[in-house]
């Protein structure tokens, strides 16, 4: 019952996969694919086979030794539990069903094989994170996410934008990285154990055992969430990653990688003190309405769902800081499933348009393209929060569990109404009324290998929420002391009015302001009214309240401004001491130069005169 | 009968050595200053086998013989360097073998 | 005989054969090279992977043969923990760096007799235990170092490298060699000698009087520090490496360059406890000054092989900072840095190489979208910038994560500033680079650059990255052998500080006789 080979197989599959792309199957395109999917398919079922043997046993651990000394052990293992196992349920089941759409979207790409063999090294590294046993391992697979994000983002290099965005997302990440590592390291210093059972169990024996670095040490450990996360002030990598292909943007930066933070939050959250929790609730909430804010005046359809994304992160992690893990892991599941519909809908949108992403160039596609329309309305309703959709349930367990701070319930409500009013924006503008362009004019649906897909991902939006996933893991964080919405049976769509009404009515609520704003504003028109009456918030919106040239600004007179004066000093202090001291000695030889005459008599008798007076010293004195 | 002691030997070598070094330091032409300096080797072997014979020790003795060596194969290396020299210069006059000189 | 001596020798008797071979048999002399560097590689790995580090010997694979008793110098190899990494290292590097040598193309059998001869000079570098040795074998291949920079370098400044890696690199091996002296000189007349292990036994039982320790140790920290480019005795090293050609440059980066700390963990560590740990401090911001500072050198740079070159100063921060926690795990990681940024410095100066060769230039302003043009050379040069960014999954990662969890305890801010250092200017220095030189659109003038398409060309670079890769996956390979051996070196250097003055000094620091 606990054989853990088979978790061992789904963690290196992905990478026997990558391995065999990159080093055989370069030049034979069909072959790449075939091996990708194949392997991603083969963890998915194999995922599904691991939930129904451990379904039921609280936790299964594995480990070998990687690097031990003194009394250090890094280990590499495999860990299941419900959190784990529901995790990698929702990485390789989205995973499987994206491998097979980007088979038809990246069909005519040059470079096939480099990208298959990209995503599978990107499931390896994502699904050890899952399966982490320890913190080193975690920040292992951390930092190999973050290359196979690299990878993916920079896929199209030759283009500037594209090959900007990738060195941004990889050095941001790096920024919360060493808070992370800093974090392990302080933890360890302390308790000498790197492994997760083992820090619970020292720390419900004697909680204090951190002591004064408790905080220190969580929030530094939040700091990794907040790079690969994507939180306020860190999130200014995600919106550019999206130079990457499409459903890349879904697989990676909307549905599993970025929500690896959170994840990781939920894993470690009996490490964090109150104090710890606050801050990071308020940054959630930060994000979330900030990044609502910048979504309401973006035009490029990737970029709506990419601020979309960060808003929505942005709750989880409020949530956890709430102390409601549970909820967050909650909505990270159901915004997995929805998002990364959205996402494989725009895709087939901006396919079907041959790339053209600004939704004011589009329109009227709900009749060209039935199916993308319908299932990206599906999953907007989802984001949105409509009652019977997923991300109601999800969404109105996080406001439930925010209800006693005002403040973060406010802000939670905005960024609902905010939600609902851009992807609502969204769907007018880009489905309904006329065609704007002509390439909208001519847009069809996009093939089955990307239509089905989206059907099959539109069963779990919809249905997400009531089919016990909030019960599975409430069971496993009831023990940690965190706090679930929904407690009960496990079919019942109207347990939120009945578990907290308020909080579940006020959310309903935001939903209809929000719809009845965007249906106002927008549907049939032709431009954007809110530049018009809001000029000043509204470009602030639009450049993204300038945080790309604040950092510009920041970075140009801390790094760069050190950057110039090492090199300063290099060049000039240290390089001209060298000169100096390389000056000296070639003046002292040009000084002695004189006494060389070139007269070898001169010489002989410089030296003989020299010998005489030596002797005469020697001799007569 | 006058008695020829350490001295006496020691006064020819001394001359000899201090023409060796005359003829250096005047001299223009390299082959000269090289028969010059030949000289002053022979005042020192000269001072050496003295000192060898009249402290009854052979240690002189045998510097001498590797003296004598030495400048066998000295005068061989160099005579060749003053052939090639003049060879490629046409001269073997000190002043005009300034090359060296900036 | 000794494996180790077949290793050591090899190189010099290839070099007397190339003597031998005329100038224009250049493929003879090409395969030559070829062989003597190809056949120590097979041993090496064969010995790595026979080691045992089980107690009782110190040293396997040892022999000695006694040179002139009277001073106590003796030719003596053998490995341990501590330098069978580095061998295996010198070997592969070795090997690697004459597979890219075909880039030379005048004077080729001097270039050959020299790299050899260099070659030689590093593999005794690391294998001896005889202290009048290594001195010799280290100095025996600096020496054609400066020569081919000189003679078959590269770029304007040229002459000024050359000039300036030769005189850092004399003043800082003559600082060392005082300090060598002088602590051989703390032995008694008789029993003197110069054998590795004869000086550990005796100071193990008679530790060096304390202000003697504190007049040699600086002189051999910052004696070798300069032949490692500690900070501030860093300039030669960027410029040197810009100027070298691509051999040279890795095998003195990659390799040579270790025996600065080699020498401070083989020497003054042990030998001179008390003085070291008084220095510690020192030493753990003097490293802040190569991770940081020199990081952000290399940000500015605008020349491929002076941003590498700075990067591979700011890495041998990491081993510095190993080296002062004074911890096994800090110690270990700075050993697993050593190997692993040989074998990091060797790849990227061998790619850099390869796009010098074919574009001709280094400035990374001109450069832009040559992984269009070149796959694999492009791959192995992110793969080798990820690596010098500290990825997990080659070698590095594991030597510097295992350096600052050993750094942490006795220096937590400065381990904090070198956690920032390593994961965020590594991060910007290195992408940088790859966004200039591989990322953008191409330039039309390079059309003409050719990737390394047969499987030969490829040899170095796949070994190269192949290595990184098995000690990034197994760096328990390289711990178990290293642990017992730097636990004692540790032994002799954690020994409690003696109190001030315990004894009165018997003799001056330095006695002249």
């Amino acid at each position: 019952m606990n054989d853990t080979k088979l978790a061992w197989m789904i963690l290196f599959l992905p990478l026997l996969s990558a391995a065999a792309i990159a080093l055989f199957t370069q030049k034979f395109r069909r072959l790449s694919i075939g091996i990708s999917i194949a392997s991603v398919v083969a963890t998915f079922l194999m995922s599904v086979a691991c939930f129904f043997q451990f379904h039921g046993v609280n936790v299964a651990d594995s480990t070998v030794e990687w690097i031990s000394i003194d009394s250090l052990s890094f280990e590499i293992g495999v860990h299941i539990d419900s959190l784990s196992l529901l995790m990698l349920l929702v990485v390789t089941g989205i995973g499987s069903l994206i491998h097979i759409y980007s088979s038809v979207y990246m069909k005519e790409d040059r470079a096939v094989s480099r990208y298959f063999a990209s995503l599978s090294l990107f499931m390896f590294s994502m699904l050890g994170i899952v399966l982490s046993t320890n913190f080193l391992q975690m920040f292992i697979f951390w930092e190999l996410v973050g290359v196979s994000s690299y990878l993916l983002i920079g896929f199209w290099y030759e283009r500037e934008a594209a090959a900007d965005a990738c060195k941004k997302a990889f050095i941001t990440n790096r920024i919360g990285d060493f808070g992370f590592l800093l974090g392990i390291i302080i933890i360890w210093s302390i308790t000498q154990t790197l492994s997760f059972t083992k820090l619970q169990d020292l720390l419900h024996t004697s909680p204090w055992l951190l002591g004064g670095m408790a905080t220190l040490s969580g929030v530094c450990i939040f700091g990794g969430a907040m790079g690969k996360s994507a939180q306020f002030p860190l999130h200014v990598w995600l919106p550019d990653a999206m130079e990457g292909p499409t459903p890349v943007s879904a697989l990676i930066h909307a549905a599993t990688m970025v929500a690896a933070g959170v994840y990781m939050l939920c894993r470690v959250f009996f490490i964090f003190t109150p104090d710890a929790l606050h801050f990071i609730a308020y940054i959630g909430a930060i994000t979330a309405l900030l990044a609502a804010l910048i979504a309401v005046q973006q035009n490029d359809i990737k970029r709506i769902l990419a601020y979309s994304t960060l808003s929505q992160l942005g709750y989880m992690v409020m949530a956890v800081g709430v102390a409601a893990p549970g909820a967050a892991m909650f909505h990270l599941v159901t915004h997995a499933f929805f998002k990364a519909m959205l996402f494989l809908g725009a895709g087939s949108v901006i396919h079907a348009l041959h790339h053209e992403q600004d939704i004011w160039k589009m329109g009227g596609l709900k009749e060209k393209m039935p199916v993308t329309f319908w299932t990206f309305l599906a999953g907007t309703m989802a984001l949105c929060g409509v009652p019977f959709f997923s991300g109601f349930y999800s969404k109105d367990a996080i406001l439930a569990a925010a209800w006693d701070n005002g403040w973060l319930f406010g802000i939670g409500i905005i960024a609902a109404v905010l939600t609902t009013f851009y992807m609502f924006r969204l769907v007018f503008v880009a489905f309904y009324g006329e065609a704007r362009s002509e390439s909208s004019d001519h847009a069809h649906e996009s093939p089955k290998a990307m239509t089905v897909p989206l059907m099959i991902l539109l069963v779990p939006s919809v249905i997400g929420g009531y089919i016990g996933i909030s019960q599975m893991l409430a069971h496993f964080f009831v023990p940690h002391g965190g706090e679930t919405g929904h407690e009960g049976s496990v079919f019942d769509p109207l347990a939120p009015f009945g578990h907290a009404p308020m909080a579940a009515l006020l959310g309903f609520l935001a939903v209809l302001v929000g719809v009845a704003a965007a249906y106002t504003l927008y549907y049939k028109a032709d431009e954007d009214p809110i530049p018009f009456k809001m000029r000043m918030l509204a470009r602030m919106m639009r450049n993204r309240f300038y945080f790309d040239e604040i950092y510009a600004v920041f970075i140009n007179y801390t790094h760069e401004g050190l950057a110039k004066f090492a090199d300063f000093v290099d060049r000039w202090v240290i390089g001209g001491a060298v000169h100096q001291a390389h000056g000296s000695t070639e003046s002292a030889g040009r000084a002695l130069r004189i006494v060389q005459t070139g007269s070898l008599q001169t010489y002989t008798f410089l030296f003989a005169a020299g010998l005489a007076v030596v002797l005469y010293l020697v001799l007569i004195h | 009968m006058i008695h020829v002691g350490l001295e006496h030997y020691l006064t020819v070598s001394i001359l000899l050595f201090c023409l060796g070094l005359l003829g250096t330091i005047t001299r223009r032409s390299l082959l000269v200053i090289y028969m010059s300096l030949e000289l002053m080797l022979n005042a020192a072997n000269l001072a050496l086998v003295s000192f060898s014979r009249f402290n009854k020790s052979l240690d002189g003795q045998v510097m001498v013989f590797f003296i004598v060596t030495v400048a066998a194969a000295e005068v061989a290396v160099g005579l060749a360097l003053i052939v090639a020299l003049y060879r490629k210069r046409q001269t073997a006059h000190v002043e005009d073998l300034t090359t060296m000189k900036l | 005989m000794s494996l180790l001596t077949y290793i050591l020798g090899l190189p010099f008797l290839g070099a007397l054969l190339v003597l031998m071979i005329p100038g224009n048999f250049k493929f003879i002399i090409r395969s030559v090279a070829q062989l003597v560097t190809a056949i120590p590689v097979l041993l090496a790995v064969w010995m790595f992977y026979n080691f045992n580090s089980a107690p009782g010997v110190e040293f396997k694979y040892d022999q000695m043969v006694s040179w002139i008793p009277s001073l106590g110098i003796s030719y003596h190899v053998g490995v341990d923990g501590i330098n069978l990494g580095l061998v295996l290292m010198a070997t592969v590097v070795a090997f690697a760096a004459v597979c890219v040598s075909n880039e030379i193309k005048v004077r080729e059998k001097e270039y050959y007799f020299l790299l050899l001869i260099m070659i030689g000079g590093i593999f005794g570098a690391f294998c001896c235990l005889d202290v009048f040795f290594l001195y010799f074998f280290h100095e025996l291949a600096l020496i054609p170092t400066f020569i081919m920079i000189g003679v078959w370098g590269r770029g304007m400044n040229r002459n000024y490298a050359t000039f300036q890696i030769t005189i850092y690199l004399t003043i800082g091996a003559l600082i060392a060699l005082f300090g060598l002296i002088a602590v051989y000189l703390q032995i008694p007349v008789g029993s003197r000698t110069f054998d590795l292990m004869g000086m550990t036994n005796y100071f193990r039982a008679h530790p060096i009087a304390l202000n003697s320790q504190h007049f040699i140790f600086p002189l051999l920290l910052f004696g070798f520090g300069i032949l490692v480019s500690l900070w501030p005795f860093h300039t030669w090293a960027p410029l040197g490496y810009g100027s070298a050609p691509t051999a040279t440059a890795m095998l003195h980066a990659g390799v040579l360059k270790k025996f600065g700390l080699y020498m401070l963990l083989r020497i003054a560590l042990p030998f001179l406890p008390d003085a070291a740990q008084s220095w510690l401090d020192i030493i753990a911001v003097l490293c802040l000054g190569n991770i940081v500072y020199c990081g952000f050198v290399a940000m500015r740079q605008k020349d491929l092989n002076l941003l590498i070159g700075n990067s591979s100063v700011a890495h041998m921060g990491f081993v510095f900072l190993g080296f002062a926690s004074l911890s096994l795990i800090g110690v270990t990681g700075a050993l697993i840095v050593m190997v692993a940024h040989g074998f990091l410095a060797a790849l990227t100066f061998a790619l850099s190489g390869y796009i010098y060769k074919q574009t001709d230039t280094l400035d990374m302003k001109e450069m832009g979208g040559l992984l269009r043009k070149l796959p694999f050379i492009g791959c192995a040069m992110i793969m080798a910038m990820m690596a010098g960014c500290g990825l997990p999954g080659f070698a590095n990662f594991a030597g510097e994560s295992l350096v600052l969890f050993g750094a942490y305890s006795n220096f937590p801010v400065m381990t904090a500033i070198a956690i920032w250092g390593a994961l965020v200017i590594g991060a910007i220095y290195m992408l940088r680079g790859v966004r200039n030189v591989l990322h953008g659109p191409l330039s039309e003038k390079w059309n003409g650059v050719v990737d390394a398409s047969s499987a030969w060309r490829r040899v170095p670079y796949i070994l190269l990255i192949g290595f990184l890769l098995v000690f990034g996956f197994c760096p328990s390979l390289l711990t178990e052998k290293i642990k017992p051996s730097a636990q004692a070196v540790l032994n002799m250097a954690q020994r409690p500080v003696q109190p001030l003055l315990k004894k009165a000094p018997k003799h001056l620091p330095i006695r002249v006789k």
